[in-house]
């Protein structure tokens, strides 16, 4: 009986507006006040706390500590620390984790290039200051070598 | 054959058979994740070339030594307080705009639009800060771009400050050292922070926007918010962005 009509739930929403698939209409949120909202409330400040704790901390070891100890333990937990912290923002604020996971694996294998971009671009870095440093040398024995100070 | 007023609903196309989403995402939602991505790789690209261009120096500036003024306390010295404040005001205003777009879930126009205006309340503020903190370190360095390329016009005594203690014996043994690293500094602070702030300001412009639809009822009669999601989506990468560029200039 309606093999001849096109069909009038799905087909013309895949075909014209999609949001409305993924968004309002489709997904089965009613009551702003229900628990399962205020939890989800919950959850988003108590992330904000979470940040502003790893933040605050981040900023007493650049201030305080991070002279104290050597520069690539101070490097690693800043970093380790600002990928935890990208991370939830990534995750929950941004709303990746309640995606496909196939669509999660498409938004995040692009940056793993970052991996290599980063170590490459370092490594060369390093060798242009071995480099000219050896460089000077050569021509002029009586230089010292510049040390890497930072 | 009598025709029944129940309208019956076709299966759903198969996963990757084409027609439908597979990722079960709308086109522009995915669309924008895709922009995000291209964008993360402009800035990986400026953060990655300023690790770069500090590798091959045998000097840089300190951040704790360049960044420790606050407004209205005149030269009191409190290292990092100011980017402290950027940085929570920032995340602040992140927060507000996840609040918006779970409101927008439900529906609730009211509060997607209270929400939305702390969102760009905030945004504005980060601005703020952020051109003070320019005006501030152009006074410092006699321009923005460009400045430190003589040493007869900035001597060392215009940037020897810059350096921490550890690195100051250096600077002043080979002070065109100093400068160039001084120099490339600058540069490269300005244009990152420049860009990220370009991000901002456009930002605050889209949510200027989609705030105006929002009063005027266009998500309620579209029957949903996705738009501000997306405008979420951008307003959380520079949120990030943000995350890292004060990693790599102000903590490493």
């Amino acid at each position: 009986m309606s093999a001849n009509h096109s069909n009038d739930t799905y087909q013309h929403l895949y075909e014209g507006d999609q949001s409305k698939l993924y968004s309002g209409i489709m997904s089965h949120h009613h009551d702003v006040k229900s628990p399962e909202a205020k939890a989800q409330v919950k959850r988003i400040w108590g992330i904000f706390w979470f940040l502003l704790v790893i933040t605050v901390v981040e900023v007493i070891m650049g201030m305080k500590f991070s002279h104290l100890m050597p520069r690539g333990i101070a490097n690693f937990i800043f970093l380790a620390l600002t990928l935890v912290k990208a991370g939830y923002i990534v995750k929950v604020f941004m709303h990746l984790g309640d995606e496909f996971r196939g669509f999660i694996t498409t938004v995040l294998i692009p940056l793993v290039l970052f991996v290599w971009f980063i170590i490459a671009f370092l490594a060369d870095g390093a060798f242009w200051l071995r480099m000219n440093n050896e460089s000077q040398a050569r021509h002029n024995s009586a230089v010292q070598e510049v040390s890497h100070e930072q | 054959m009598s025709q029944t007023t129940v309208v019956t609903a076709a299966p759903e196309p198969k996963l990757w058979a084409g027609g439908r989403s597979p990722y079960n995402v709308s086109y522009g939602k995915m669309m924008t994740w895709f922009f995000l991505l291209s964008d993360a790789l402009t800035f990986g690209a400026f953060l990655i070339s300023y690790g770069t261009t500090r590798f091959f120096s045998a000097v840089w500036p300190d951040a704790n030594q360049v960044f420790k003024s606050f407004p209205f306390m005149g030269e009191h010295d409190m290292p990092l307080v100011f980017v402290s404040l950027m940085t929570f005001i920032l995340i602040m205003s992140s927060v507000t705009m996840v609040l918006a777009v779970h409101a927008g879930h439900y529906g609730d126009k009211k509060n997607v639009a209270k929400w939305l205006l702390w969102t760009i309340i905030g945004g504005i503020c980060f601005l703020a800060c952020q051109a003070w903190e320019w005006t501030h370190l152009h006074g410092e360095c006699g321009g923005l771009w460009g400045s430190f390329t003589d040493l007869s016009t900035s001597p060392v005594e215009s940037f020897r400050h810059f350096f921490s203690e550890k690195s100051v014996k250096f600077v002043d043994a080979q002070p065109l050292v100093a400068m160039q690293s001084t120099h490339n500094f600058f540069n490269y602070f300005f244009t990152i922070t420049g860009f990220h702030g370009g991000h901002v300001t456009s930002g605050v412009i889209f949510n200027i926007l989609i705030l105006v639809n929002t009063v005027n009822g266009v998500y309620q009669r579209r029957g949903h918010y996705e738009m501000v999601e997306k405008v979420g989506l951008y307003w959380h990468f520079v949120d990030l962005v943000w995350v890292f560029v004060f990693t790599c200039f102000y903590l490493l």
